[in-house]
This record gives structure tokens, sequence and C-alpha cells, in this order.
């Protein structure tokens, strides 16, 4: 953790602004880029899609989608799939809440081998 | 006068708004279990999806034992259309006793799985399954192409499908499936006293929806919070088509279980009819993303289909073995739930919910408003 948080603290430029739309997603590492997540409205126990953009100079080099229902003790069903749609966009298909409730959108990034944590809670009736 | 009119009309608005018990997001809620019944969407994956002379073909061969090798079974010897495309056996006794509870035929189009461990990700395949399963009608493809080209229903399936002498077995087989699946398609459930209140609630007639009993009104509102019912019972067809540990025993015998949605995932993802395989007929392959994307886990061993509640008041026993005899043995199951029985690695849903004998009541009477058919 220490780690990651000096490397973002030296990398000065790594947090860029970019013009992202959607809400930020959280991190535990300060200054780390920001990555921006698109929801539309999600339909309950259907397949849905989520864009996310990360504003970054340094280039991702995977990315990895997962979310939970942490009071459930599950997570998804499906694999999601991700893919880069260019300058830091990433369209996230095949996403599916089977359950109402609290969910933790969960993205693992990885820039230049090193991954970066970030969650979004979202709330589904 | 005009004011006294005013009044007598506050008065009444309301005493019938003291009638409807929901909250608004109790209403809110409410409104996510409709429009009763959904549009009708054609399978892609199905050629005769929707095609009238392959329901009619579908409708003939569902009632007739043509479809089992030794004559004995038609699948509505099961799947009883007078009891509600089931039957009121636990577990069916046909050739051997099957290894489930047999499950009601309506509200099957466009499902995500079928079954009560998802082994098809369509009716069509879910339609074949049966026909060659040695434990149901225990046909081979031989067999079936032998049993068709002697029937009566030769003329309609060549109308239909062409030539069969033109076809190899398999492809005799996945056709008439097809023609099956097309049938089954159009089996729905009629409106209920539910529907009617969901529908009034949308059109905010509180006066129309307030007819609905305040007890199934009560069952309602424990079915959406105390309950934890609407975790899993969701949608239009109250089912989110996923696969739970409902803490049911999934032992056959003291030496085989029931391995569920786990032994379901093993045969899907062998099956040459899914699909995002070569026997559907839709070139674009929509809905194969489940199948592809679909999770294992270790935990899936013992979960079982989430079944609807659209017309459940019909379709005792329930759970997937058949163990509980009615809707009242089926609340006492979750209200005194034996947490031990579930997975400890599995979902944190269930717990005991302590509900009272009035409470139970109000729960079972709601169920039964899902159903078309009134209580006596």
């Amino acid at each position: 953790m220490i780690r990651w948080l000096v490397w973002f603290l030296v990398s000065s430029d790594a947090a860029v602004a970019c013009e992202a739309t959607g809400q930020r997603m959280g991190s535990e590492i300060q200054n780390a880029p920001a990555v921006h997540v698109t929801v539309n409205q999600i339909p309950l126990a259907q397949p849905f899609s989520i864009l996310l953009t990360v504003c970054s100079e340094i280039a991702v080099s995977d990315m990895r989608v997962d979310a939970i229902m942490p009071a459930h003790q599950h997570g998804m069903n499906y694999l999601p799939v991700v893919t880069a749609k260019g300058d830091g966009v990433f369209r996230v298909d095949d996403m599916l809440f089977h359950m109402p409730g609290m969910w933790e959108l969960q993205v693992d990034v990885e820039y230049n081998g090193q991954s970066v944590s970030y969650t979004f809670d979202i709330a589904l009736k | 006068m005009k004011l006294w009119v005013t009044a007598a009309l506050v008065l009444l608005t309301s005493s019938v708004r003291a009638e409807v018990l929901l909250s608004e997001d109790e209403i809110q809620q409410t409104l996510s279990f409709g429009p009763w019944p959904p549009s009708f969407q054609p399978d892609l994956s199905n050629r005769v999806s929707n095609d009238p002379r392959a329901i009619a073909l579908g409708a003939a061969l569902f009632d007739d034992p043509v479809l089992s090798i030794d004559g004995a079974f038609a699948c509505a010897s099961c799947h009883d259309p007078e009891q509600a495309l089931t039957n009121s056996e636990a577990r069916t006794f046909g050739r051997v006793i099957l290894d489930r509870n047999t499950p009601s035929l309506r509200n099957l189009a466009g499902l995500r799985w079928y079954g009560w461990g998802g082994k098809s990700d369509n009716l069509w395949a879910a339609s074949l399954h049966p026909i060659i399963e040695e434990q149901e009608m225990a046909h081979s493809k031989e067999s079936l192409m032998r049993a068709i080209s002697e029937s009566t229903y030769i003329e309609d399936f060549e109308v239909i499908f062409g030539d069969v002498q033109s076809q190899d077995t398999e492809q005799v087989l996945v056709n008439i499936a097809k023609a099956l699946s097309a049938y089954l398609e159009t089996l729905v459930t009629e409106r209920t006293q539910f529907d009617d209140f969901r529908d009034a609630l949308e059109r905010s007639d509180l006066a129309e929806a307030a007819n609905y009993p305040e007890a199934a009104q009560r069952g309602l509102q424990l079915f959406l919070g105390r309950g934890n019912c609407a975790f899993c019972h969701n949608g239009p067809r109250f089912s989110n088509n996923e696969f739970h540990d409902a803490g049911v025993p999934y032992f056959l015998s003291e030496t085989e279980v029931d391995d569920g949605r786990f032994g379901g995932l093993n045969f899907l993802l062998s099956s040459p009819y899914t699909l995002d395989g070569d026997w559907t007929d839709d070139p674009e392959k929509q809905g194969a993303w489940a199948v592809r994307n679909v999770r294992r886990s270790h935990s899936d061993f013992g979960t079982f289909r989430t079944p609807s509640l659209r017309g459940v008041a019909e379709t005792a026993p329930y759970m997937h073995d058949g163990s509980l005899d009615d809707l009242d043995a089926v609340v006492r199951h979750y209200n005194e739930i034996d947490i031990e029985r579930l997975h400890a690695d599995g979902e944190a849903i269930l717990s005991e919910l302590n509900l009272s004998e009035q409470e139970i009541a109000d729960l079972v009477e709601f169920l039964e408003t899902l159903s078309g058919v009134t209580r006596p």
C-alpha cells in the first residue's frame, strides 16, 4: 500500500484532468488517477453495461471489473467483458445484478504493471 | 354547499387511502412486478417460434406418447394441463422416481435459464432433453426419427421443416424440440387479483386498489420487507431466474445428493444445444453471453433456480424436491429456517423470520393472489 502511495506521489503527473463524465470512483490510494463510472438505469436481474473513463497519462495495461453485495456475501454470477474504446474509455458489458440492495462495483486498473483498486457503491431497488 | 361537498370528498378520499396500506416506497416496488402479461418476443434462436403451424404441431406432440420410446408417456403425463402443467406428486414416478419436483410449464418464453439446475439456456433445448433422457422419454435420435416418420404427424412436420429423409436424426430431434418450444411459449398464466391491484396503483386509482384484501397487502409488505422474499422473487415473473440455496436438504438417498446448479452447469457447458452452439437459428447468437460468461463456483452445489410465483397456489407441492405440501409449509420453512443447512460460504440472505401466526397467514394470502384461481 505504502509503495503505491509513494509511487503516485512521485508521479505527480499521474492524476491528470480529463473530460470524464459520470461519477468518480473511490480509491484508497491518494492521488491515484481518477476513474469515472457512467451508469444508466440498471434493470434488476437483467444484463446492463457501464462506461469507465480513466484519467491518466500512464497507459492502462489491464482492467478487471467485478461487483459484490457486501451484506449478502456474494458477487455477480457472470464475468463482465471489458472493451477498450480508446482515449481512456472502457466499455463494460454483461454486468448483471440479480438482487436489489447495495452493490459495490470493484475495478482494478493496471498502470505499467502496477495495480490500483477502485470502488463505487450502487443502490439498486 | 360547495364547501360541504369538498369536505365530504376529502373525507372520502382519505378513508379510501387508508385502505391502501403500502408506503410510497412499497408502491414503487410493487410496480416492478408488472405489467402482466409481458409483451411476446419471438425466440430468435428458434426459426419456428410464433409460427402457428409449429405451435399446433407442438401442442399435438405434447399430448401424444409418440415422444416416448415405448409409447408409455406423453409430456402431458407429468405436465398435466389440468393441473397447471405439473402434477401433485412430490417427485414424479414414471420409469423411476425422478430426482426433482415437476415444474409447471407456464411463462417460459425468454428466460435466461431453464430447469431447477439451469442445464439449458433456451426453451427448445429444455424441451429436447426429456425426450432423450433415459429416465424420462428414453428415445434415441434414431428411434425418435422412426416414430415421427411413421406417425400421423409426419405431414405437418414436413410442411414446417421439410422432407424428413433429407434430415439427419439430430436435425429431426432439434426440429421436434423447436415445435414443442413454439407451443410452450404460448402458455402464460392469466392476470390475477394482484395484477389489478398493481395496475390500479400505477394509475394512482386508490379506490380501485383498495379492493385488494388488506391481509394480502400486509402479506405483500412482508414479502417486500422483513420476509426477504423479493431478493430472489422479483420482476414480473417473481423470479430473478438465478440460483440459490433455500435450505432444503439435497440428499436424494443416504448415498446420493442432488448437486443442483453445479451439475446443471456441467451439463450446460458440454451441451451442443446452447445459444452459443451450432443449433441456434440466430446468426447473431443473442443471449449467448450468459453461457459464455457464467461463473462456476463450488457454492453452486445444491443451489436451485428461483421458481416463478405466478400461479403458485396451483402448483403444490413445493421446492425442488416437492418436500413441502402447501404454501403455509413454505412460509413456515423460511420462518424457521435451519441456517445450519445453508452453505457456510454461500450467500448470507436467509435467517429466521420470527413471523407471527397472523403474519404467516397474511403472507400466504398474498401468495394466493398471484394465481387466477380464487380460494373457495
